[in-house]
């Protein structure tokens, strides 16, 4: 929170807890984020590693839902869901702008509205994981999709809560036209969690039956 | 006449005192220095030193009776390579370390103050150089010869090759390890299909094992023969060696599989042909091939 | 709005509205109401979950362990409930709710959160001064040791113990595997945490890190994650190694689980603090403090925080999936159903690798920055050093399956991977000839911390050695699994890492406690605990030569002797360190007090007062020059130039 003063030049806003600018408060907080970003995109590649790793072995002839032949997820929630929260995102990015050219009331509903929206994508998310045609137990296809789809569960609840705290804070004046950045740091981070979504679906669109189809039974030697 | 030489042009630096390249006037003013022949000798005896416990390490090895194939002498013969070749390294490293230790720069003691200053060195491109030249070429050569080294037991002995190779021995035995906990099981597939606990081969004969597990990870290691391989649970694995000493030996599993770990071990025995067939006979089968 | 604060260099700042008393709902929580609430909150969980799953199953839940129907979900949610409750109780929660509900922090709420003039009372709370988190993770990591030194005697133990089996074999499988991941913790944060925290930010001339509520949050995660990994011994234990290899993991009962919750949150603590430190460095350092000016300390510890951030997700995400088999049943680790062993130890290894990195370059930055002051002698090419730890950062990444060489899951990647291992060595010979070079014609002041540095240049010698023999995959193929390999990690996490972190803990113990640790007994601890390291160490090396498994409590008799031999080594470590805690402890509260700048650094946070004041620095200072300017003008140059005037009468410099 900052306070302009009256006089010919606005003083360069400050931080109330350490008094440093808040633009250098704020080129910390961006390279925290990115930093996170950095450490959570691994968490995504492990993911992705495990559904194409184990795609790729089919051991045991594993892979494929056991629960019924070849009872592959449905592709469209994937995208639906992915791109509910590109729009999300870009409402959260334009929110930012609005801020920053000194319209917070557009800002407010901005954000407001990406909330919203991430909150109908974690619903559909949970739809979707309750209405997989196959249980946690149907092989390593239904496990690995089913934590593609449960970790996004868990950014999607992260997301939701980042986009109303900055709906809350830009409505009572915390976030205003000086300190804007705020609304953008939320923005990069959804943003990772589009890409992180994104590539959820494409490795679910093109990876489903497994290249391997000539693993040997558990336990024998057969080739 | 004149005393004076007209002819040749003056010489615009001072020339060297004797034919030697210019460097190597630098490298003998630089061991005169009381602390460079001290560093040298050290770094020969410790490399010394060094050298000659390669050979204890390695009879350590061959306490139980190993080297029991060629791979385990490759093995032996890495050991001596890598540390030969590391040994002026460590001795350097070593010596100077003890040199300083020893006070050979001088030493401040601890009850003291320092009350001098050392040598401002903040760099010295010959050392760093020489220094990156050396552990470079030492690196590229432990690199090239531990690749050679892989690919020869590999090729020469089926060591970890791909599940689907085909041993390329007509005469090469085919085994079927199952680890399971905690006890091994070999079939021997050829013969008849036998089953036993313990694994009996005929010595300079070939042996092509496909390897599984039936529960967790355990780790198939013939010790004298220096071979090893993990037995996974999905997926078959395979390794191979040429038994080339008469004895019995030790198989151990060498990852930690559970509450009998520690006991799931048999022999090796490697016998002769006459006896191997015996053997076979003696469990129910026929040499097939 | 209608406040003011002064701040520091006496600024006004306009500050907005203060709810509550300054420091809010943090007057009330300390440890023990985060104790208390997370055991509330853990048996609620664990109430609830069981009364569910007695719903939902009606009593007749399959399991795979035979375990009494719905214990494993009604473990875990009790670890979770434990977790959510401390942290609720140490107040962790309030920043992200008082974010969420526009009640940003005043100054004054600032100040109560850095625990400023609260006396003793601040080591308890969520305090975010820099300082109080470091001397925080100090006490954390000698806890850790003292426990996973005391499973280390408890193993060599039963080692020694050649005619009779003390524990039974689950039980000690169980030891070896809490001991290894108690200590793996404990080197992690043993220098970035009490150092990087403590030291870092002062030695960069700033008055906190970027983010001090996360940094109290990332100690606080720390120690929310330490009991679940402990109570796994009251729990049947994990009855596997510290690398939780599945699918053996999955036949542990339910103290699994403990080890599971405690990675999966260590490593969000991990990551926290690795973000912390790196935008601490990067944007926070003093005026004239350019990149060639930055101490070698600091390139380490970021260095370090650098790889834990990138690849402890790996590790974390192991794990989760590891839980995931073992409650959801997924088929992630069980070949059975699809899943594969290969996938475990990839994403295990994929952090594995890095993390011993992350263990042994800061206690080794550490002894480059002790070295130029306990020599007097400028570092010797300081861009080399910081070639060599951004060159380790780098390739740590594509050497991860040098553990795996056995495993058979990709035997052509051996080739790689064995050169790409190799070439690592070169950026660690950079390290070591910076050392060497500064250590060249220097005068060592026998200090401490100077003598920790030939110890740990021995110790890595060895450790180097025999890390190029297992690096090399026809020679790991007999060594790996053995107890050379064992000895090979120790003397490098524990010779180098553990004895480089006490030397750097000597160095600045006076900065942080104000007093001198004691020389004569610290010297006494140390060198019996490097004694007894040597004979515990070379004596393993000589059982895995003779071909002695690991994680074995029962061997063939020609291991005993080395056994015999190693175990009182063991005693003597266990002596040592004793010793050396003893100095730490009587030197803390009665030691010798100790000026600003005990040993005559030319590194910022040297030129402070002790104790450090609490907002570090009156004023930000700004920087001129790096802090190697030790030294005189080397006198064999002058005397070759002097030869050379003598000699030519032309004036010249002469070389070395």
């Amino acid at each position: 929170m900052s306070a302009t003063t009256t006089g010919t030049a606005a003083p360069e806003p400050l931080s109330p807890t350490t008094g440093e600018t808040v633009a250098e408060v704020a080129r910390r907080n961006r390279l925290g984020i990115w930093l996170i970003i950095v450490s959570c995109s691994t968490g995504t590649v492990a993911l992705l590693v495990a559904y194409s790793y184990l795609w790729s072995l089919n051991v045991s002839s594993g892979w494929a839902p056991t629960a019924g032949q070849a009872n592959w997820a449905d592709d469209w929630p994937f995208w639906a869901i992915a791109l509910g929260m590109v729009l999300a995102t870009v409402l959260l990015w334009r929110s930012w702008r609005v801020m920053q050219a000194g319209k917070s009331g557009a800002s407010v509903a901005l954000a407001g509205l990406a909330s919203l929206i991430f909150l109908v994508c974690f619903i559909g998310q949970i739809l979707q994981i309750a209405t997989f045609p196959f249980g946690p137990q149907d092989g390593a296809y239904a496990s690995a999709t089913l934590w593609l789809a449960l970790a996004n569960c868990i950014w999607l609840s992260l997301a939701m809560f980042l986009a109303t705290a900055v709906m809350n804070r830009a409505r009572l004046g915390r976030i205003a036209p000086d300190n804007a950045s705020q609304i953008q740091f939320i923005a990069m981070f959804a943003t990772y969690l589009c890409v992180a979504a994104l590539l959820g679906a494409v490795f679910t669109l093109t990876m489903k039956a497994s290249p391997n189809q000539s693993s040997p039974p558990f336990g024998t030697f057969q080739n | 006449m004149s005393t004076v030489d007209e002819r040749t042009p003056e010489a615009e630096e001072p020339e060297n005192p004797t034919n030697r390249p210019a460097g190597m006037h630098l490298v003998s003013r630089w061991m005169n220095r009381p602390y460079a022949r001290r560093i040298i000798l050290l770094t020969v005896i410790i490399s010394a030193v060094i050298i000659a416990l390669t050979f204890v390490m390695v009879a350590f090895m061959n306490l139980s009776g190993g080297p029991a194939s060629d791979i385990q002498g490759e093995i032996e013969k890495t050991m001596y390579v890598l540390t030969f070749t590391c040994a002026p390294l460590m001795g350097f490293t070593l010596a100077i370390i003890t040199y300083s230790w020893w006070g050979g720069w001088g030493k401040v003691k601890s009850e003291e103050e320092p009350t001098e200053e050392g040598p401002a060195i903040r760099t010295n491109g010959v050392a760093v150089v020489a220094w990156i030249t050396v552990c470079s070429l030492l690196a590229a050569f432990l690199v090239i010869w531990g690749l050679v080294e892989l690919a020869t037991i590999t090729a020469s002995s089926y060591g970890s090759v791909a599940a689907n190779q085909q041993p390329n021995s007509a005469k090469a035995i085919d085994i079927n390890v199952t680890g399971q906990q905690w006890l091994w099981s070999f079939e021997y597939p050829d013969q008849g299909k036998i089953t036993s606990s313990e694994l009996v081969v005929p010595v300079n004969v070939p042996l092509y094992f496909n390897v599984t597990s039936l529960d967790v990870i355990h780790s198939f290691w013939v010790v004298e023969a220096g071979v090893k391989i993990d037995v996974n649970p999905g997926a078959i694995t395979n390794t191979g060696f040429t038994p080339n000493k008469l004895g019995t030996f030790n198989i151990r599993c060498a990852e930690l599989c559970g509450l009998h770990h520690a006991y799931m071990e048999t022999n090796l025995r490697v016998v002769t042909q006459e006896q191997f067939e015996s053997w076979v006979r003696e469990q129910g089968g026929a040499r097939t091939s | 709005m209608s406040d003011t604060a002064v701040i520091y260099e006496q600024k006004h700042v306009p500050q907005p509205r203060q709810v509550g008393k300054p420091g809010g709902f943090l007057h009330r929580t300390n440890f023990v109401t985060a104790v208390v609430s997370g055991i509330v909150l853990a048996a609620i969980f664990y109430f609830i979950t069981g009364a569910i799953v007695q719903k939902v199953t009606g009593g007749g839940q399959q399991n795979n362990l035979s375990l009494p129907d719905g214990l494993q979900q009604q473990i875990t949610m009790m670890y979770i409930g434990w977790i959510i409750g401390f942290m609720a109780g140490i107040g962790a929660f309030a920043g992200p709710i008082r974010w969420m509900l526009g009640h940003d922090l005043t100054h004054a709420d600032a100040e109560y959160m850095s625990g400023k003039d609260m006396g003793r009372k601040k080591f308890w709370k969520y305090t975010t001064d820099h300082k109080v988190v470091g001397i925080q993770y100090l006490i954390v990591a000698l806890i850790l040791f003292g426990l996973g030194g005391l499973l280390a005697m408890l193993i060599r133990t039963e080692l020694g113990v050649t005619w009779a089996e003390v524990f039974n074999p689950n039980f000690y499988n169980s030891l070896i595997g809490t001991h290894g991941i108690v200590m793996i913790i404990a080197m992690i944060i043993a220098v970035t945490g009490p150092l990087g925290n403590f030291i870092v930010p002062i030695m960069c001339g700033a008055r906190d890190m970027a983010f001090p509520r996360l940094n109290a949050l990332s100690l606080w995660l720390l120690v929310a994650a330490i009991p679940p990994l402990v109570s796994n011994l009251l729990m049947g234990g994990i009855r596997d190694g510290w690398t939780v290899y599945q699918p053996l993991a999955d036949q542990a009962p339910v103290g699994m689980i403990g080890y599971q919750i405690c990675i999966i949150v260590f490593a969000f603590s991990t990551g926290i603090a690795s973000v912390n430190l790196i935008t601490t460095v990067v944007t926070m350092r003093a005026r004239g403090m350019t990149w060639s000016r930055v101490p070698i300390f600091v390139y380490g510890v970021v260095g370090s925080s650098i790889m834990g951030l990138i690849w402890f997700p790996m590790f974390q995400y192991s794990q989760i999936l590891a839980l995931s088999d073992r409650m959801l049943q997924t088929s992630f680790y069980t070949p059975a159903s699809g899943g594969s062993v290969w996938l475990y130890e990839n994403l295990f290894w994929l952090l594995g690798h890095p993390e011993v990195y992350v263990i042994v370059i800061p206690a080794t930055a550490a002894l480059l920055e002790i070295m130029p002051v306990f020599l007097r002698k400028p570092l010797f090419s300081y861009k080399l050093a910081i070639a060599g730890i951004f060159g380790i950062v780098g390739l740590s990444a594509v050497v991860w399956v040098h553990h795996m060489y056995m495993t058979g899951w990709a035997p052509s990647s051996n080739y790689p991977f064995m050169m790409s291992t190799e070439m690592i060595s070169i950026p660690f010979s950079f390290l070591l000839l910076v050392m060497l070079g500064t250590m060249w014609r220097g005068k060592p002041w026998m200090k401490l911390p100077m003598m920790a540095v030939y110890a740990v240049i021995w110790n890595k010698v060895i450790g180097g050695i025999t890390g190029v023999y297992l690096s090399d995959t026809p020679v790991d193929q007999y060594m790996h699994g053995s107890m050379f390999v064992v000895a090979h990690f120790h003397f490098m996490l524990m010779g180098a890492g553990l004895f480089g972190a006490m030397g750097a803990i000597a160095y600045w113990f006076p900065k942080m406690t104000n007093r001198y640790l004691d020389e004569l007994i610290g010297a006494i601890g140390f060198w019996t605990a490097f004694v007894g390291f040597q004979v515990t160490f070379f004596a393993m090396f000589v059982a895995g030569l003779q071909g002695m498994p690991r994680r074995v409590l029962q061997f063939d008799q020609a291991f005993n002797i080395a056994n015999w031999i190693s175990t009182i080594g063991a005693y003597v470590i266990g002596i040592g360190m004793l010793i050396f805690l003893y100095a730490m402890i009587t030197s803390w509260r009665s030691g010798k007090l100790a000026p600003g700048n005990p040993w005559g650094a030319h590194t910022l946070e040297a030129q402070t007062e002790t104790p450090v004041p609490h907002e570090n620095f009156p004023v930000l200072p700004v920087v001129t020059s790096d802090p190697y300017g030790f030294g005189v003008p080397d006198p064999y140059e002058l005397l070759d130039s002097a030869e050379l005037q003598a000699k030519e009468g032309v004036s010249k410099v002469g070389a070395s």
